[in-house]
């Protein structure tokens, strides 16, 4: 279980909240359960820029009932009995002859004011490292750092309480914007920022290279986006149910041969690893494609109910006033037998560090891939930066193009998912790949 | 200021108090704004029912010293003995009082909030009328949101107000009947959830999808082009850097014919947060200062730009309010609230239809817009009908509109009485338009 070390649901009285939510469940199959949840976020502003620091404290809770495939949510922006009590009749299906008494549900305080002196070391840092690479240009840095704590209580069963804590980053630059999630404000990370922003500004009068069909070799950061959209969202069982049913993709070759794709929330960087998803129920360590066939999709706990083939602990929400849905959260590549200059060897094409965004159409499987700048593969080698382009494709020819995936999988490619409006962090664990006959367009 | 003097509650005006005492006066500038809300989502996915009953309640301070400043929000009711963090960064200027007519609370922001049967009913009215229009269509999704909320923003300036609002949203995605069929999607909002008509949501998408399925692309032609309200709305979204904020001038500049005319006579410009019977009307913005009419483009000369208190020139003693604050977790920031192009009562779009000899009836877009300023170009995927002698021919898809952001603007010939706005950021509606000087294009 991950705690931090102030745990604020630590005094609630679990068994007299299960109690109560078992008034909800009257009908066999009935799920109901309770999401309590606190954040706090706390940004540092870019320079040049009022308000100065940031700073946002949440707390709230959602009650729910699941019935034969219809969900009732009721959520509030407080945790106090009272409002515990008016959740669970705003979804009671029938109200109970005799209610149970409101159970105790007195948090413990927050600490103090909120306060991340960290943060306003990380841009002076990033300044300092772009210096020792012999350039300075504006970059207006902001950096947030983001803690949430939450727990789940069921009927017959309650998780621990999972903390998160991770930070984000903006830049802006006179020629670009980039955005990245970071697991903490260690050395590592400035250098690894300071890199991107050196990318950005060495890329920044690069012209777009001409339509090409031919070697496009992705980083890993760049194929972290990739498998984001065209395996992880792909395989969401409520995108799945558009098309039928989510079960019916269950060994389906999605890949080439030697894709292993996974998702395993349990294997995240340290801060942001779970032991239970966000309906309370374990998480584990999910084969998407083994060998590039479809294995487990991601589910939660409805879509399993509805198909007994899926595997729940995969359910995410953004925050109490969303029900739960199946999304990725640490996507994980195995690495394969292919060294930097085996990936590069062949001929020409692009090598493609980054990716700005994608974008995946649920239906058709049209696939849309961006990126901000790139470098020209010459006999092998590297040469001169390229401007922006973007890959093109369906997600089944998208994969099949993968012919070889690099040795060393790398934290990389971390990001902001918005699918249906709801925004989560996505981490990504995974090597470098390389595809032949890739379409790669100007932007 | 308005009128007559709101009722704050106590903890948000004991807020202020506390915090303009602190050290002997230190916060300069204080502002705190409390927002309560109460929101209904019901939705339908296959044969997944939702239904999502939110109570809301959160509160932002802003304060500033000599130094610099801070935002800080929060969930629940806001406390006077808050813990506050330091400041940082600059420091923060807030609005001062302006005289504003009254505003009365329109009489349907009482209206109850869509139950969920009746919201279910709505989603399942608007799958059965879409089948009746093409048998075999599904509705994959659909979503309707329906809230209404109080605010209360309070600086030590002197703005004291207090006002609800009322904002529906529906969202649906379809789909056509056979393996090959093309989906269509729509994202509207009205004041209250009433006003979603099935049976005009049903064909409007049963369009879509006809056109989508049957339409062929264009490789290269001009002609007159009757544009829907959807397409011109997205036009206008597009072109908001020319109506919003200070670098629309010298933008407006660059677009402007040798008269110094921005667009035709037909163009003319409007933002209005007070809109009467807008999705978004308010007495106030997110600042809480007083909404009004702001022409931004009269009959093709351009005006003035949409600017916050903050932007205006100084000097300059008349403004709007024009920050918009999408939520307690959120700074002001300055936005359209209803930005329109001003329709012609008398002129209906049958009869600007007739009128067209040989061109387009453009009636939805397919994608996002691009728009190359330095270059004066401007793309945007779009579906419609060929239209010869009045009559719709043929239906097209898989081309773009396109042509020079200034023919564009000069372009636009009559204007229909349709008004109709769509969410993008920020209301902006449109009547549907006759353009030329524009072409149809295939996508590459």
């Amino acid at each position: 279980m991950t705690q931090s070390a102030a745990v604020p649901f630590e005094t609630l009285d679990t068994p007299a909240i299960a109690r109560a939510l078992s008034q909800l469940a009257e009908k066999p199959g009935d799920w109901a359960d309770l999401f309590l949840e606190r954040t706090e976020e706390i940004r540092s502003p870019a320079e040049g820029k009022p308000p100065g620091v940031q700073t946002r404290r949440e707390e709230g809770l959602a009650v729910r009932l699941v019935r034969a495939g219809e969900s009732w949510l009721a959520a509030r922006d407080a945790i106090t009995p009272k409002l515990f009590s008016e959740a669970l009749r705003q979804v009671a299906r029938a109200l109970p002859a005799a209610a149970y008494p409101e159970p105790r549900m007195a948090l413990g305080p927050w600490p103090g004011s909120p306060d991340a002196p960290e943060l306003a070391a990380f841009s002076p840092e990033v300044h300092r490292a772009l210096r020792e690479k012999h350039v300075a240009f504006p970059a207006k840095i902001s950096v947030t750092r983001h803690s949430r704590w939450l727990q789940v209580i069921g009927t017959r069963w309650s998780s621990g309480t999972e903390y998160e804590h991770f930070y984000s980053c903006t830049v802006e630059m006179p020629w670009g914007r980039f955005g990245t999630l970071l697991p903490s404000l260690e050395e590592a990370e400035v250098e690894t920022v300071a890199s991107h922003l050196l990318d950005y500004f060495r890329a920044r009068q690069a012209l777009p290279p001409e339509p090409v069909t031919g070697l496009a070799v992705l980083g890993p950061a760049a194929a972290a986006v990739l498998l984001h959209e065209a395996v992880a969202h792909a395989l969401e069982a409520d995108t799945l149910a558009l098309g039928g049913s989510p079960a019916a993709a269950l060994g389906v070759r999605l890949g080439a041969p030697g894709l292993h794709v996974l998702d395993d929330p349990s294997s995240a960087p340290a801060g942001i690893k779970r032991v239970t998803d966000d309906e309370g129920l374990a998480v584990c360590r999910r084969w998407l494609l083994r060998d590039g066939i479809v294995e487990q999709p991601l589910a939660d706990m409805v879509w399993s109910q509805s198909s007994p083939e899926l595997l729940p602990g995969a359910a995410r929400r953004s925050n109490r006033h969303w029900p739960p849905a199946p999304r990725s959260s640490h996507l994980e590549v195995l690495g394969g037998p292919l060294d930097q200059e085996q990936l590069l060897a062949g001929g020409d094409g692009l090598f493609l560090s980054q990716a700005e965004r994608g974008r995946l159409d649920s239906l058709s499987g049209e696939f849309h891939l961006f990126f901000p700048f790139g470098r020209r593969i010459r006999s092998g080698e590297l040469a001169e930066t390229v401007g922006p382009c973007r890959l093109e494709g369906r997600v089944g020819n998208l994969l099949e193009m993968i012919r070889g995936i690099g040795q060393q999988p790398q934290v990389a490619g971390a990001g902001w998912c918005a699918k249906g409006g709801q925004k989560l962090p996505v981490w990504a664990t995974t090597p470098s790949l390389r595809l032949e006959e890739a379409r790669l367009l100007p932007c | 200021m308005l009128k007559s003097q709101p009722q704050i509650d106590a903890p948000v005006s004991e807020t202020l108090e506390n915090l303009t005492k602190i050290e002997d006066g230190r916060f300069q500038e204080v502002e705190v704004f409390a927002k309560l809300g109460r929101a209904r989502r019901v939705s339908r996915s296959g044969l997944n029912r939702t239904a999502v009953y939110s109570q809301e309640q959160g509160w932002a301070v802003r304060a500033s010293d000599s130094r610099g400043s801070f935002f800080c929000a929060g969930t629940g009711q806001v406390s006077p003995q808050g813990s506050w963090p330091g400041t940082d960064g600059l420091p923060l200027k807030l609005p001062s009082p302006i005289t504003s007519p009254a505003w009365q609370t329109p009489a349907d922001f009482e209206a109850p909030l869509m139950g969920e049967r009746e919201a279910q009913s709505l989603l399942e009215g608007i799958e059965r009328a879409l089948r009746n229009e093409i048998p075999g269509a599904q509705l994959l999704q659909g979503t309707l949101d329906d809230g209404t909320s109080e605010t209360q923003i309070i600086n030590s300036r002197g703005i004291r107000v207090r006002y609800r609002s009322r904002l529906a949203a529906l969202h649906l995605e379809s789909l056509g009947p056979g393996a090959e069929s093309p989906r269509a999607d729509m994202y509207i909002a009205e004041r209250e959830a009433r006003h979603f008509s099935p049976l005009a949501l049903a064909r409007r998408l049963a369009d879509r999808l006809l056109v989508l399925t049957k339409g062929t692309p264009r490789q290269r032609d001009r002609g007159e082009f009757l544009l829907a309200p959807p397409v011109m709305a997205r036009l206008l979204e597009s072109l908001l850097p020319l109506w919003v904020g200070p670098g629309s001038l010298d933008l407006a500049q660059d677009h402007q014919d040798s008269r110094g005319r921005l667009g035709s006579e037909a163009l003319t410009i409007l933002d209005n947060g007070r809109l009467m019977g807008g999705a978004l009307e308010a007495p106030a913005d997110g600042e809480g200062v007083p909404t009004r009419e702001m022409i931004l483009v009269d009959r093709g000369s351009f005006r003035q730009p949409l600017l916050s208190w903050q932007q205006i020139p100084a000097g300059q003693k008349r403004y709007a309010g024009c920050s918009r604050r999408a939520s307690w977790r959120d700074i002001p920031k300055a936005g359209p609230t209803h930005l329109y192009l001003k329709p012609s009562p008398a002129v209906a779009v049958t009869e600007l239809l007739e009128n067209l000899a040989r061109g387009y009836y453009l009636l939805d877009t397919t994608g996002a817009a691009v728009f190359d300023w330095p270059g004066n170009r401007f793309y945007l995927p779009v579906c419609g009908f060929e239209v010869r002698q009045g009559r719709a021919s043929a239906p097209v898809s898989g081309s773009h509109l396109c042509g020079a952001i200034s023919a564009l603007l000069q372009g636009i010939q009559a204007v229909g009485r349709d008004l109709s706005f769509l969410p993008f950021s920020g209301m902006i509606g449109s009547p549907s338009a006759v353009v030329s000087g524009l072409e149809l294009r295939a996508l590459s």
